[in-house]
């Protein structure tokens, strides 16, 4: 078998070099988040951390973001899980497939225009009489909890969870479940015993793709954010393309660190994925 | 075979590191040319004109009236490339920094901050406004409004193209008299709460607005546009201009407690009705918008004691251009008679211009006066008389920063 | 089974074809202003102003060819690596994995003054070559996934044996572990054309104005009061990558055991 592994280390050839261009991209990041006229300087650091609005808007961006990848997680995996089969024909995969079709932000413009105080729902509740007046509709869009941002994301996001899961589901050998029968297991039984231990790692992937983008995109909360509190992304690109560019070093210290937190989870998540794997497959030898 | 493209990738990389490329030609080498001579340089050339694209009349204005004009009068290719300014001059701030002399843009269309910081950067090819025969034929070449952009000198690095004023926009159907003033506009909003608001201060239209609430709160106008930024020195009028927002802020669109994002947030709730006033520059604007069907047909403008704030914009050219022959003659059409004429009609465009009618030939002249520009927009004389200039740009820094603490903070 | 399909009828109608109906409506409408009495005034304005576009169908064209490149690099790459992190152990894996993954979690504006730079030292700016290279950032690592978990999900021995049997990578690759991925495939295809085809920044930057791609006649658009006008070119917007997904999936038919000679060779 050795010989099998050893030679296939040729395969990584390719993705190294792709991986160049990223990695200088963030390189040249850092590099301007800690250049002050040539000198090297913390004083971007330093400032952030000192910086009350820096500080408010990672904890809220962290929190909304959290919510909408683990909202997204739990919907489109229940969703995968009860329609499968159905998924697996060409026009649901389809129609299930469409909101991935349309940028982010025009989906955040259609959930403006269902949702807000004037939009479809609020009138059609206004014609049947369950609401008053416009008024009376909740605030579900550009709030101060980030209801809006995280309808959006989820309602975009639960497609690509579906994407990404429905491979896994139709890898599972129908044989496994026949054997959980057998054995007299029920439901959860069969979830828990054949499709976790497959799900896992597309789950702990998923969530980690989910998590960087909502943390860090910025058209669906320039859409959908309200005035403060204000997602991290956003202040980073009003430092980024404000007028005074000597903001610009701030954004960069930002981005950067924003990107060094989502390396270390990622990092920390395969270490984890990886030792569960290598367990389990010492598991199997032993 | 991509394995080996991408090591080839790498090898040029290497190689292009140490080359440098040289542009041929300075500006300056071609402004001291006959006009004749950089016309025929600028025949059979293609000229790439960067400019924000998200208003349809603008881009039929490029496409359907300059650029077939453009190709059959001087044989230059005009192409129109929608980017945002800021990505624009970040674009160019990384080639300059890369040492990139063979750029794609060849005209760009800026004013104030964007201006000032491209000008500051040094992205810009230099001075050659006086060299534009239409300029010095038609235009009040000493017009301050063409010296200084937003209070940084011009230095003829930048050629004037259009000129807007700031007006407030509202539903005549719904309202009968507009706010005349800005003490008026408060008491209306007590009158009428949740029927105002304005984008926020991060937003192009929103500072403007605030920074007109800061020139009505001063002793006079004057005060701020004639001053540099001194934060000391008027602190009080700061002061006042904070409390004037603070008061206003309760009974603003969901009280106050979001800010449109952009002006077209506040467009769209305008459009909805769930507030009774929108603003902007250009005093035109909301013709097309009329015409689409998104503002209702009763859409109608007006300005505010202490006045409005107007200013010029700019077309000017990167430092990295490969085409500056076709670049002028590209200007020098741009700023003639016959291209401002279309621009000012409100089919496609509908934007005021900064030639002088007086130096215009007679029947020139009477088209310009006979252009009607539709029922929203004021008068020629009511806009003049409310003109207010810009002040200088780092107030408009300073209000971003100062109303985020004052008033959202607060 | 025939409760879960209600379900699904009920949850994709009001979820996933209601807003897209709702876009389309609003295309052919003009703006909705409810509080005015006023509701749907059909009209088709919106359309012409996208027809009347220029660069309407040279930009078409453009993010097209854009997408066929990435899409084939993509799989290319994808296939290679994924199958790499898929049967391999090593030290460092957890790493590597993460670094796999690392495009997509640095935000954009970040990095793309540093791509820029790249671009401009290796002399691709500006050309088709380095927007296809560019968009590759975006849409690698999603490839690489997704075909990591498909040759995991395949399993060791069904990779082994063909080479045990005496099949060469190649043939191995087109018989046993392409058709066996056609889920992966299409997931790969779907995804990277739509990331591709919505880059705007990166394109903006890089496509230098001599490459014009649909988002950038689009993006400043969408910024618009105008909803009519923004709905109908995200309809525009949105035909593309399911043309491509129905090509795609056409070509995925000449996938399985039938008779094309190039397959049936021993």
């Amino acid at each position: 078998m050795k010989w099998f592994k050893t030679r296939s280390y040729y395969l990584f050839i390719p993705s190294v070099l792709f991986l160049l261009i990223p990695l200088y991209g963030l390189g040249s990041a850092i590099a301007q988040s800690v250049r002050d006229n040539g000198a090297f300087t913390f004083q971007y650091y330093t400032s952030l951390f000192e910086s009350e609005r820096f500080l408010t808007s990672a904890g809220f961006s962290l929190q909304v973001s959290l919510v909408s990848s683990l909202l997204s997680l739990i919907i489109g995996l229940w969703i995968t899980r009860a329609c499968y089969p159905l998924l697996e024909k060409y026009t649901p995969r389809l129609i299930v497939w469409l909101p991935m079709l349309f940028p982010h932000f025009v989906w955040g413009y259609m959930v403006i225009l269902l949702l807000s105080e004037s939009g479809v729902l609020s009138q059609w509740m206004q014609m049947t009489g369950l609401i008053g007046v416009p008024a009376d509709f909740p605030v579900w869009t550009r709030d101060p909890y980030g209801i809006g941002i995280t309808l959006t994301y989820v309602w975009k996001e639960v497609p690509f969870v579906i994407l990404m899961l429905l491979p896994v589901y139709a890898s599972i050998k129908p044989e496994f479940y026949d054997l959980v029968q057998s054995l007299g297991g029920g439901a959860w039984e069969r979830f828990k015993t054949v499709e976790w231990p497959h799900l896992l790692p597309v789950v702990v992937e998923s969530f980690l793709i989910i998590f960087a983008f909502t943390l860090s995109a910025y058209e669906v909360p320039a859409l959908l954010g309200t005035t403060y509190p204000e997602m991290l992304s956003v202040l980073s690109y009003d430092w980024f393309y404000g007028s005074v560019w000597e903001d610009r070093p701030l954004a960069f210290a930002a981005m950067s660190l924003m990107s060094v937190f989502l390396l270390m989870i990622t990092c920390v998540a395969y270490l984890y994925l990886n030792r569960k794997r290598w367990r389990a497959m010492r598991g199997r030898i032993e | 075979m991509k394995r080996y493209g991408l090591a080839w990738l790498l090898l040029v990389f290497f190689l292009a590191a140490c080359s440098n490329d040289q542009n041929t030609q300075s500006l300056s080498t071609v402004t001291e040319m006959d006009w004749s001579e950089i016309e025929e340089s600028a025949a059979d050339t293609t000229v790439r004109l960067f400019m924000w694209g998200g208003d349809e009349g603008i881009n039929q204005y490029i496409d359907e009236w300059a650029a077939p004009r453009m190709e059959e009068e001087y044989d230059i290719t005009l192409e129109r490339v929608p980017m945002d300014t800021v990505e624009i001059l970040q674009k160019l701030q990384t080639e300059k920094q890369a040492g990139k002399t063979d750029g794609t843009i060849d005209l760009i269309w800026l004013n104030g901050e964007n201006f000032k910081n491209a000008k500051e950067n040094e992205l810009l090819a230099g001075s050659f406004v006086d060299s534009l025969p239409n300029f010095n034929e038609y235009y009040e070449t000493e017009d301050p409004a063409f010296q200084t952009d937003f209070g940084t000198s011009v230095d003829g690095m930048e050629a004037p193209w259009g000129k807007v004023q700031f007006v407030f926009l509202y539903d005549s159907a719904k309202m009968d008299r507009p706010p005349s003033s800005f003490e008026e506009l408060k008491s209306w909003t007590a009158d009428h709460p949740g029927k105002f608001t304005y984008p926020n201060a991060d937003d192009f239209t929103g500072n403007a607005f605030l920074r007109h609430i800061l020139y009505a709160e001063a002793d006079s106008p004057a005060s701020i546009y004639d001053q540099p930024l001194d934060e000391e020195n008027i602190a009080g009028t700061a002061e006042q201009t904070w409390s004037y927002l603070n008061d206003i802020e309760p009974n603003l669109w969901r009280s106050g407690e979001h800010y449109p994002n952009s002006l077209t947030e506040l467009d769209r709730l305008y459009s909805q009705g769930d507030v009774w006033m929108t603003m902007g520059y250009n005093e035109a604007r909301a013709e097309s918008l009329i015409e689409e069907g998104v503002f209702p047909e009763t859409t109608r403008s007006f300005v505010m004691d202490p006045g409005s704030i107007g200013n010029t914009h700019f077309l000017s050219i990167p430092f990295n251009s490969t085409n500056y022959p076709g670049a002028l003659a590209a200007i020098n059409f741009m700023l003639s008679p016959e291209a401002q004429l279309a621009k000012l009609a409100p089919n496609y465009w509908g934007e005021n211009t900064p030639i002088s009618i007086d130096k215009l030939p007679e029947g020139m002249k009477e088209e310009f006066e006979s252009i009607e520009r539709g029922e929203s927009v004021l008068s020629q004389q009511e806009l003049e008389e409310s003109f207010l200039p810009e002040s200088e740009a780092a107030y408009v820094d300073w209000m971003k920063e100062q109303w985020f603490n004052e008033v959202v903070q607060n | 089974m025939s409760r879960n399909r209600l379900l699904f009828i009920i949850t994709s109608a009001l979820f996933f074809l209601l807003p897209v109906l709702l876009l389309v409506l609003q295309s052919v409408s003009e703006t909705w202003r409810f509080q005015a009495g006023q509701g749907f005034t059909f009209q088709l304005d919106s359309f012409e102003v996208l027809t009347s576009d220029p660069n309407l169908w040279s930009a078409t064209g453009w993010s097209i060819a854009i997408g066929a490149g990435v899409l084939v690099t993509n799989l290319l790459i994808g296939i290679l690596t994924g199958k790499a992190l898929a049967t391999m152990d090593f030290k460092g894996k957890s790493f590597v994995e993460a670094m796999m993954l690392s495009p997509i979690l640095i935000p954009v504006l970040a990095i793309a003054m540093g791509l820029h730079l790249f671009m401009i030292r290796i002399g691709l700016a500006d050309t088709l070559a380095g927007v296809i290279l560019i968009h590759l950032v975006p849409t690698v690592p999603y490839s690489v996934k997704i075909f990591q978990n498909a040759y995991r999900q395949m399993g060791s021995d069904l990779l082994e044996q063909p080479l045990i049997l005496g099949a060469t990578p190649v043939h191995q690759l087109f018989t046993v572990e392409l058709p066996l991925m056609k889920p992966a495939i299409r997931s790969v295809t779907f995804l990277t054309i739509v990331i591709s085809l919505s880059q705007y920044a990166i394109t903006a930057i890089i496509g230098g104005g001599t490459v014009i791609t649909l988002p950038m006649v689009f993006f400043p658009f969408l910024d618009t009061a105008n909803a009519s006008i923004m709905a109908a070119f995200s309809i525009w917007f949105a035909m593309i990558p399911l043309l491509l997904y129905v090509i795609m999936e056409a070509i995925l038919l000449l996938l399985p055991y039938t008779n094309i000679p190039w397959r049936n060779r021993t």
